[in-house]
């Protein structure tokens, strides 16, 4: 979770009402209702999840918001403009699936193209695309074409064009696919700078350990349809059990514990040891790697930061 | 040169065809918004329907009021990268295999080299560039689409007039470099093929006498280059030019070497050429002299030329304006293309006799009577003299000036007969002209490669109109279908000029029930058909049939009739109210194909 600070009352950014899509064939048959009626409202300084299985309907919905697809019936309202007003499009940057980027430019030229339809002054825009180049790690690579880039490189700059017009709302769209866990976490280290920094991000994804990291508030489409919505920590409480996390407990006084425990008749569920994240694992190998060049790398401390 | 419609003035010509643009625009915008509100209206109701196309015009006029030229310019850069790195230049590569082969294959010897080459490069350098950049507008935005490109542009601050307007420049500035590559190397090689020269021995040169026997100058014949050697006539120091043959001739000049006069044979002149005409009005006289509509058919299809019959007061006659003595001091230098229809064989290595003449349009009085030979398929030269004689009543000739006593008010006639009994002479009112001038050839060749520019242009915003809402394959299909339609625009529009003037000899053959019933019938399109109550009713239905033919043919743009190359292949300098005419009908395609094109993709989900 990125803060257990409470949700930032602003204005709303983004509103639907009614929001649906359903897909046609060319004879206007219906194919598929890839979104049943949707209301969302979205406020200002949110990092805010679409979560769901593949074909729930997230993409059809960022699509909706970004005017890219016209909805069957409702509204959908970006910064109170309609969702197909260009004029919207000053204040968002956004992260396709896929990074459908320009295969024959290379990176500098790539933030150089998409600065300009932002108008952004030529100076501007060199020192904005050599900034979110070294950001995004590609400094070494800025010349080459995209054609030749990796998909974690592709991501990359695929961040670099979202964020080219510093954009009040920035919507991602599986921001992790494609990257090793070291960028899984830089881009999620990202999306909390973002919110940090005043914006508002819109992310969906099927990962539901990056939605669960970052995201104040979530909502869960299932076959087209909102099937919860709410804030993260409040959709994953449990309800009716009691965690301690104790350090430096030995095995008699958890034996006092437990009995203490009982005497209030609370029945035990589970005691041991924490286990860390394999991302928390990982990436510690490879700062130790990094650090310690050409020797095995250590366990992890038996202090890093356990699961949960 | 074929001229089948007279040029008119630009200003003259711009007006009515301003007004012809704005109503078909209105009647398309129309068309096309009464389409949406059905097709919506069958969806979600009429007002609802009423009320998205109020908010889509609304939207889309301001989209267009809030075009930037930065994102356009920005939009065109890409498409120029993408061209170059899809490897555009290989057309150039291409154009040099076609060099290569016209170097080898078109004939030197030909009878016109300079059309024979111009009209090759020309024609090649058109369908090169028109092809590229066509199939470049028709692969971008659907390949954008398809690698969902277009979803990240489309989510910036772009409008779609921009997206079209970007690449339309983008294809236009790729073409336009293709162009002036193509242009200059195919105008090195039209003047590198096309030069010659010939050599002048001395043995083949004899000296003439005048009457008193004193040397008067010389004469003889050239060697043979490319097929071809001239006759020669020189002054007495040696100077002057081999005779024209072949549309061409050669300056001579003479020098003392030790064993006398050595002659140099100088470079062509007269292959690329650029006159500057000036066009009089045509009318015919018949058989007794008296004033007709048109002269006599000779039976051929084609009514471009009509002929009169000769040994009969037939006559050709020309009204010429805007004469001056300053511009033409020294006489009239005039040109003719002269067909011959021969009734019988005669001497055959021979041309038809006939005369000219000028004639003062106000006081009627007549020049002695010039003779001149008519040859096929050449521009046969006349010079008219500034003082010539002129027959009184009484039989007596007099001298008369040019000027003086011929033109009035800038006004002269020259009168064309044929003088051989049941021969015939064909002419056109364009085929026959005083030289006002000469252009320079460069100019005029880098006239026609802006006609290029002006199809190309065309071809790249139809291209990507068509892209916005069509796969590549479709809308490359569609593309061509337009400009193959475009083709036959003046045809329809003769067509229909002839159904209701009831004048088949503009369009012979009727519409298309008549054409039907000509068909079934077997019944020849020269034929008129009986005016029967059943044929009148053919022909209404043709005319109701070919109005709205008419009016749509005019959207659909034709290159052939922007095309300038017959001018600079034949000689002729392009009239610059031709230019500036080609230049509105461009911009208003590329205008509206602009708009058709922006509208079009805002009107589609670019993501799926």
């Amino acid at each position: 979770m990125s803060s257990a600070a409470p949700l930032p009352v602003g204005d709303v950014v983004i509103e639907a009402r009614n929001l649906s899509k359903v897909y046609r064939d060319f004879w206007g048959r219906s194919k598929k209702a890839a979104l049943k009626p949707l209301d969302l409202e979205i406020r200002r300084g949110e990092i805010f999840g679409l979560l769901g299985p593949n074909g729930s309907g997230k993409t059809t919905t960022l699509k909706l918001l970004l005017g890219l697809i016209f909805p069957t019936s409702g509204e959908a309202r970006v910064f109170g403009h309609p969702a197909t007003d260009v004029a919207k499009n000053d204040r968002i940057g956004y992260l396709p699936e896929e990074s459908y980027l320009y295969k024959f430019l290379d990176a500098e030229e790539t933030l150089d193209f998409y600065g300009r339809l932002f108008g952004i002054p030529a100076e501007e825009r060199a020192r904005r695309a050599a900034a979110l180049i070294e950001m995004v790690g590609l400094t070494r690579d800025r010349r080459r074409q995209l054609r030749e880039y990796s998909k974690g490189m592709t991501r990359r700059i695929g961040v670099a064009q979202a964020l080219i017009n510093d954009p009040e709302l920035v919507l991602l769209d599986e921001p992790t696919s494609g990257l090793d866990p070291i960028g899984t976490r830089e881009m999620k280290d990202l999306i909390i700078d973002l919110k940090q920094r005043g914006k508002t991000v819109i992310m969906c994804s099927h990962l539901l350990a990056d939605v669960e990291d970052v995201c104040d508030r979530i909502a869960v489409l299932h076959q087209g349809e909102l099937k919860e919505l709410g804030r993260v920590e409040d959709l994953l409480t449990v309800t009716g059990v009691t965690q301690f996390r104790v350090r430096g407990l030995s095995s008699e006084a958890c034996e006092e514990v437990r009995a203490v425990l009982a005497r209030y008749g609370g029945a035990e569920i589970e005691v041991g040891h924490p286990t860390t994240t394999l991302e928390d694992l990982f990436l510690e190998v490879v700062r130790d790697t990094e650090a310690r060049p050409g020797r095995r790398a250590r366990s992890p401390a038996p202090s890093a930061a356990p699961r949960g | 040169m074929v001229l089948e419609q007279e040029i008119p003035r630009f200003s003259a010509w711009i007006g009515p065809a301003l007004l012809s643009f704005l109503l078909a625009a209105s009647l398309v915008a129309l068309f096309a918004a009464a389409a949406t509100w059905l097709v919506q209206a069958v969806a979600s109701g009429p007002l609802e329907a009423g009320d998205r196309v109020y908010r889509g015009v609304r939207t889309a006029l301001g989209d267009f009021a809030g075009i930037a030229t930065g994102r356009v310019w920005a939009l065109a850069r890409l498409a120029v990268q993408e061209s170059l790195r899809r490897n555009v230049l290989v057309a150039l590569a291409v154009f040099a295999v076609v060099i290569l082969f016209a170097g080898w294959f078109l004939d030197p010897a030909n009878v016109d080299p300079g059309r024979l080459y111009l009209g090759f490069i020309l024609g090649a350098t058109n369908l090169l560039v028109c092809t590229v950049t066509l199939l470049l507008a028709v692969f971008s935005l659907p390949a954008d689409i398809k690698s969902k490109a277009i979803q990240t542009v489309a989510t910036k601050p772009v409008r779609t007039g921009e997206i079209v307007l970007g690449r339309i420049i983008g294809f236009t500035l790729v073409g336009t470099g293709l162009l002036l590559v193509m242009g200059l190397v195919g105008w090195a090689f039209v003047v590198r093929s096309v030069s010659h020269t010939h050599e002048l021995l001395k043995t083949s040169v004899r000296e003439v006498l005048d009457g008193d026997g004193n040397p008067a100058g010389f004469q003889g014949r050239t060697s043979a280059e490319r097929g071809h050697r001239h006759f020669v006539s020189l002054d007495a120091a040696g100077g002057g030019r081999a005779e024209t043959f072949r549309g061409h001739r050669h300056a001579i000049t003479a020098r003392q070497d030790g064993e006398g006069l050595a002659f140099e044979v100088g470079p062509p002149q007269g292959i690329l050429e650029a006159r500057r005409p000036l066009r009089g009005r045509l009318v015919f006289l018949d058989r007794q002299g008296k004033p007709a509509e048109k002269g006599i058919s000779v039976g051929a299809e084609w009514t471009y030329r009509q002929y009169i019959e000769g040994g009969t007061a037939s006559a050709a006659v020309w009204t010429f304006e805007g004469l001056s003595e300053r511009d033409f001091s020294g006489g009239l230098p005039l040109e003719m293309t002269i067909r011959v229809f021969r009734t019988y064989k005669g001497t055959i290595t021979e041309g038809i006799h006939g005369t000219l003449q000028v004639r003062n349009p106000s006081t009627q009085l007549r020049s002695e009577a010039f003779p001149i030979v008519a040859r096929e398929h050449t521009i046969d030269e006349f010079w008219i003299p500034r003082t010539m004689n002129t027959v009184l009543a009484d039989g007596r000739t007099q001298q008369a000036d040019l000027f003086t006593d011929f033109v009035s008010d800038g006004r002269l006639e020259i009168w064309l007969q044929c003088l051989e009994p049941a021969q015939y002479y064909g002419v056109a009112q364009a085929d026959f002209y005083l030289r006002a001038g000469d252009g320079s050839f460069a100019v005029n060749y880098a006239k026609s490669c802006l006609g290029i520019w002006f199809a190309m242009l065309i071809v790249i915003s139809l291209g990507v109109m068509f892209s916005t809402f069509l796969s590549t394959p479709v809308a490359l299909v569609a593309s061509l279908a337009v400009l193959l339609i475009g083709q036959f625009r003046e045809f329809i529009a003769r067509l229909f000029a002839s159904q209701v003037t009831g004048d088949s000899t503009i369009a012979p053959g009727g519409g298309p029930i008549e054409s039907l019933y000509r068909i079934v019938t077997q019944t020849s399109i020269t034929l008129e058909l009986d005016p029967t109550p059943a044929v009148q009713v053919m022909k209404l239905t043709d005319t109701v049939l070919l109005a709205p033919m008419r009016v749509a043919a005019g959207l659909f743009p034709s290159l052939s009739a922007l095309g300038t190359s017959d001018f600079v292949a034949s000689g002729f300098d392009i009239p610059g109210d031709l230019l500036a005419a080609h230049a509105a009908e461009t911009l208003a395609f590329v205008a509206a194909f602009c708009i058709a094109g922006a509208l079009c993709l805002r009107a589609r989900e670019v993501a799926s």
